[in-house]
């Protein structure tokens, strides 16, 4: 039975065009080939980019976007890396781009503070003091971020909301990894400022 | 005993494991914080919870703006090539069409060329003439004088002896 399984996996997965494959026969004109790795990509992509952006539209044309940035450059991807890294990689700079304009856009607009909204996560537990705390969570995480700058940002919200590594995170981004660690410490820091009041009251707990 | 807050197993919790070995080892022998750092863990995650789920229409039109926007594209950098080669040929054609009308013109462009090395030449002839006279007695500058000069000529040797 799970010889059969493992070989109906293999089967499958041995069927699938790789994603050079894809590349070269996109690269010879063939627009569904680009299809297919749309189809692979897009969602992981929409993850990363609603990390950065955390707003569901705005996601969405950050997604667009890459894929569109891909397809015009993809002559130029030499392979150094997977397809799946450079996708990620032109997403978190379109992201970043949208953080940049949403930032210059809130120049202009002082009652838009709080644009850079959560979308609240269903929580069905019926615990009160629970959902207090995720809540002052939440808000803590949320000021903190305010305060970031948008490297520290943009680390912090791959860390948390897509759980990379920090050796992942580095690479993405092209930093050194204790770079990448030492903006994540500082964001934790000012994270940790946001929650030290209430946690420190909440529980007793000596300063 | 001391027991870690939420905000100090926050750092456990993003940073790497070996870097917070002190915090974890103690979060491993006490259950107290081992609790904490359990509810800590899940709350995070469910603040992590990204609205991926989407229905099957949403990634299916996802799918298409991306397909109908590659296809935009393709037709521009199609279009821009297009427009690149009748450039390329217009700019040929003129090239070798201005080449072939030269050849045609050259040997009557030629003749006015020497009339005008010619015209041009005259005038420092004449000046070169002026500067310098091939026979001084012909020139104009002269003419007015030339009773005296032939007069002067014709007085005899002796004439001249008295005179003086």
């Amino acid at each position: 039975m799970g010889s059969v399984a493992t070989f109906r996996l293999t089967q499958i997965n041995a069927s699938d065009p790789s994603d050079r494959d894809l590349i070269v026969r996109t690269l010879g004109g063939d627009g569904g080939a680009f299809g297919i790795l749309v189809d692979r990509f897009q969602r992981k992509i929409y993850r990363v980019a609603y990390a950065i952006v955390r707003d569901e539209v705005e996601a969405d044309t950050v997604t667009q976007d890459t894929f569109v940035q891909a397809f015009t450059h993809l002559a130029k991807f030499q392979g150094r890396s997977e397809f799946e890294t450079w996708l990620t990689r032109i997403a978190i700079n379109r992201s970043r781009d949208t953080l940049r304009r949403r930032r210059f856009v809130r120049l202009f607009s002082s009652d838009d503070e709080n644009r850079e909204g959560w979308v609240e996560p269903v929580d069905d537990r019926p615990d009160p003091e629970r959902e207090i705390m995720a809540h002052q969570l939440r808000a803590a995480i949320e000021r903190a971020e305010h305060k970031l700058s948008a490297q520290q940002k943009v680390i912090f919200r791959l860390r948390h909301y897509e759980s990379r590594s920090l050796e992942d995170i580095a690479e993405l981004l092209g930093l050194r990894g204790g770079t990448v660690r030492a903006h994540l410490f500082r964001a934790i820091h000012k994270i940790r400022k946001e929650l030290a009041e209430w946690v420190t009251a909440r529980e007793g707990l000596p300063r | 005993m001391k027991h870690y807050s939420e905000a100090d197993l926050l750092e456990t919790y993003y940073m790497q494991p070996d870097e917070a070995t002190p915090i974890i080892a103690h979060v491993n022998d006490c259950v107290e914080c081992q609790n904490r750092y359990r509810r800590l863990a899940q709350k995070l995650r469910d603040m992590a919870a990204c609205p991926a789920d989407k229905p099957a229409t949403f990634w299916t039109r996802q799918r298409l703006m991306i397909m109908r926007a590659v296809d935009n594209a393709r037709e521009q950098s199609q279009r821009a090539v297009r427009v690149g080669r009748v450039a390329a040929a217009a700019m040929l054609a003129f090239i070798l069409g201005g080449a072939v009308v030269y050849k045609s013109v050259e040997p009557s462009l030629k003749a006015p060329a020497v009339v005008v090395s010619q015209q041009t030449a005259a005038p420092a002839t004449s000046t070169d003439d002026l500067q310098v006279p091939r026979d001084p007695w012909q020139s104009d500058e002269l003419k007015d004088f030339g009773t005296v000069v032939q007069w002067e000529s014709w007085v005899p040797d002796s004439s001249k002896e008295s005179s003086l």
